[in-house]
């Protein structure tokens, strides 16, 4: 067998590729948790009363219900959307790539409607419990308009994608894959600014905690500030954003809410938050995000060939419904590593603060507050757990106790 | 009176366009008698709906005296609120007497049998009605970025300013009001049981002229009504691309409108490369326009070719311009810019109403999207005359544009806004 010039060189693009991408995962896999750390296995019965389990688990078991119908419901919209949607093209006179505009939106709006009732159903859970404060409508208005910014993002990706298949046609996704992201680097750049209803925080307490946390997490400069979402609910929560200058730390009001976390669960809070700042989380996440996106745009490349590739708008249906199921299959690997970030992050909080005792109780605060299961089964964990489960966090208190 | 036309109430108008200096100088003053004349026959006119409701209900025909009464008031209110905006000379008289005034309401002289669920639903029925009207005469609700005095109203007060200084009726306004009054004396009639045929928001059906005169910038729409459910339901959504695209171009636009202006003024023209650009941001905002509006069904490109979407625009080519009209063209585009914010009002109240009716039924109502194209028409002259791509002003009447400048073009053009 003899291999033409052009078949080499490609084939050894196609290896200097793999062997970067290789090489992405292991740099990415990189944390500064000790690989000999071993997580004692905690029996939820000693760290919560029957009750909260009870009430937790009670919880979670509608969600579970909830979010397995939600997929099914959004695989099946897909797939009627993938048959048939390619109809849709006579609504437009817009062109190859303003049809492909029209029709990921409109394939964004069919997930919607799929969606709905899962989602009230679930706000209706939420109210129920206490954790959630909006009412039907504002959540139906608030998740209508907020498909606006889905709308844009899918028209951005699109425009990219198509754009390059007609300049590479079906080979689009080597040169489409590093765009997306660096338009995620650009959101996340910009992502601050985004946030609704910021403010600065104002807790002098709080404001010296955060100063002394970034001198000894070696992250100075890291603004702290507040968001206001306690007319929405009762959850707490808190998130590191931003890229180079705009780097900050989000907390939520809930959980500065007088009475409801104390000091030293707080500072905890924020070293994790500044753990995220200091490890560069959020451009590790950007190249996980590269790294997941290279096959998956390929994957989409290659199952669209019937209709056109993405040159065409009529492919974008099937390569809605392809890179969605894709998104589903590899949700465990990518809330793996996520999880992974997130014990990097406790990590770092637990050596900053020095204080196991409060992050054992902030997790424990979280998990009563939010109603989340501490010990919840596997595959659920493997399907939605972005974070380690409570328990594994509260192990790590008491694994980082046990080395001191 | 144009005898394809079918609706039961009519207005016909055999008013030119002079006017008295004087009486417009004292137009509300001397209209007080009849404020206060239309104010006490209002009250009556409140019992005797409310009495010839629950007759109709029960009888499917309206009492004789009720219909006479009530007619009268609609064919008086038109001709007050005709006098008062200065779409007639005359002083009206007292009690809508029939044929007693050059703007006059045709009504049924005999009651006419009427559905007896669209009479006992006569006020709700009446309420998108009762929107558009507000819009088209005034008096509705308020809103925070459109004109909220209604076209009638802000021509009228456009027009007094007018009227004063040449002693004539702008044609385009007069035509506008024409088509306003139209409206409003439909809503009253039918609010009021003298008929129970629906309100016309058509503009391009009679009283209006045949043509107006001939203008550079012209709008074009198929006659598609057929709406998709899908993309109705998020059409504001699905035209956020647009409208962030828009935006970005206005910029540009902005910049290059700029540049025209003190190209016009030091050449007399713009340069043709500026003005084939602008003229493809003028066609795009009106195709993004039409598309937010449910005026037209598909998603607009985003480039906006000539021939490329259902609602199009056609500007000729440029031509040397007036450099005075160059100088001051952005005051003088306010007249224009009020009449078209209160068509802005129309187009979103018709857009509002559509969208619900597009949703159940697939398909736009006709009248309600003529309206808006009367509208799309008027802002695309509008954009065209501040971008400097003519310096033909804006033409307010609802009649389409005489195709052809040489044959039909008056020689001595009578102002029109």
């Amino acid at each position: 067998m003899t291999i033409r010039p052009r078949q080499g060189a490609a084939l050894l693009g196609l290896a200097a590729l793999t062997a970067a991408w290789v090489f992405a995962i292991i740099q990415l896999l990189h944390t500064s948790v000790p690989s000999n750390l071993h997580l004692p296995h905690l029996d939820p019965a000693h760290y919560f009363t029957p009750a909260q389990l009870h009430r937790a688990r009670s919880f979670e078991r509608f969600e579970r219900i909830d979010y397995l119908l939600a997929q099914v419901a959004l695989i099946a919209a897909l797939v009627g959307y993938a048959l048939r949607g390619e109809r849709l093209t006579r609504e437009s006179a817009a062109g190859r790539v303003g049809t492909g505009l029209l029709l990921g939106m409109l394939g964004l709006g069919v997930v919607w409607f799929a969606q709905l009732p899962f989602g009230v159903a679930e706000l209706w859970w939420e109210r129920r419990h206490d954790i959630s404060h909006q009412g039907y409508a504002a959540w139906i208005v608030d998740s209508f308009l907020g498909l606006g910014g889905a709308f844009l993002s899918v028209c951005l990706v699109i425009a990219i994608v198509m754009g390059f298949a007609g300049l590479l046609r079906n080979r689009w996704w080597v040169a489409g894959a590093p765009a997306i992201v660096a338009v995620g680097v650009l959101i996340a750049f910009i992502s601050p600014f985004l946030i609704p209803a910021v403010h600065r925080l104002h807790d002098p307490q709080v404001r010296a905690d955060a100063r002394r946390l970034e001198r000894v997490e070696g992250v100075p400069n890291i603004p702290v500030e507040v968001q206001d979402v306690h007319r929405l609910t009762t959850a707490p929560n808190a998130e590191s954003v931003g890229l180079g200058p705009t780097r900050r730390v989000i907390l939520w009001d809930t959980l500065l809410q007088p009475g409801r976390f104390t000091r030293s669960e707080i500072r905890v809070v924020l070293a994790h938050e500044l753990g995220h700042q200091k490890h560069q989380h959020i451009w590790k996440g950007l190249g996980w995000e590269a790294v997941f996106l290279l096959p998956i745009a390929f994957v989409v490349a290659l199952a669209t060939r019937g209709r056109g590739g993405l040159y065409s708008p009529r492919a974008v249906p099937l390569a809605l419904l392809v890179f969605v199921v894709l998104q589903l299959a590899i949700s465990p690997l990518q809330n793996a590593v996520s999880s992974r970030m997130e014990a990097e992050a406790d990590w770092t909080a637990l050596g900053a603060t020095r204080d196991p005792a409060g992050a054992t109780a902030l997790f424990h605060r979280l998990a009563t507050t939010s109603l989340a299961d501490p010990d919840p089964p596997g595959w659920w964990q493997a399907l939605v757990g972005n974070h380690p489960t409570i328990m594994d966090r509260i192990g790590m208190a008491s694994a980082w106790r046990s080395r001191r | 009176m144009d005898p394809t036309y079918e609706h039961p109430v009519r207005l016909t108008s055999e008013e030119g366009l002079e006017r008295s200096r004087l009486t417009v100088f004292f137009r509300l003053l001397l209209a007080l008698p009849h404020l206060i004349w239309i104010g006490i026959w209002a009250v009556g006119v409140f019992f005797v709906a409310i009495f010839n409701w629950f007759a109709t209900l029960f009888t499917a025909r309206p009492p004789l005296f009720c219909h006479n009464f009530l007619t009268a008031f609609v064919r008086y209110s038109a001709h007050l609120t005709a006098y008062l905006s200065l779409t007639c000379n005359q002083f009206p008289d007292f009690v809508g007497r029939p044929g007693s005034y050059p703007v006059d309401v045709h009504m049924p002289e005999e009651p006419q049998m009427q559905n007896r669920w669209k009479t006992g639903f006569r006020v709700l029925l009446g309420i998108p009605a009762f929107f558009m009207d507000s819009t088209l005469v005034g008096g509705g609700g308020r809103s925070g970025y459109y004109f909220t005095g209604g076209a009638l109203w802000t021509n009228a007060f456009l027009a007094w300013w007018a009227c004063l200084f040449t002693g004539r009726m702008p044609e385009g306004l007069r035509d506008l009001n024409l088509y306003a009054l139209r409206y409003g004396a439909q809503t009253q009639a039918y609010a009021l049981l003298v008929t129970d045929r629906y309100p016309d928001a058509d503009p391009f059906v009679e009283p209006t002229v045949a043509s107006a005169p001939y203008h550079p910038v012209r709008l074009t729409a198929d006659e598609e009504m057929r709406r998709s459910r899908l993309t109705v339901f998020f059409r504001i959504l699905l035209a956020i691309p647009h409208i962030v695209w828009l935006l970005l171009w206005g910029i540009l636009a902005l910049l290059l409108g700029i540049f025209s202006w003190f190209a016009a003024l030091f050449t007399g023209q713009i340069p043709e490369g500026v003005h084939n650009l602008q003229t493809r941001y003028v066609r795009y905002y009106t195709h993004v326009s039409a598309f937010l509006w449910l005026t037209a069904n598909p998603f607009p490109g985003f480039a906006g070719a000539e021939g490329s979407y259902p609602v199009d625009v056609q500007i000729d080519p440029r031509q040397p311009q007036n450099r005075w009209k160059t100088a001051f063209r952005v005051f003088l585009a306010v007249p224009a810019l009020l009449v078209s914010s209160a068509l802005g009002g129309t187009l979103f109240v018709a857009a509002f109403l559509g969208w619900f009716v597009a949703l159940f039924t697939a398909r736009m109502p006709r009248n309600l999207r003529q309206a808006q194209v009367f509208a799309l028409r008027y802002s695309a002259q509008l954009y065209a005359y501040g971008y400097l791509l003519t310096d033909r002003y804006p033409h307010a009447s609802p009649a389409p544009p005489a195709a052809e400048p040489a044959a039909l073009e008056p020689a001595a053009p009578a102002p029109a806004v």
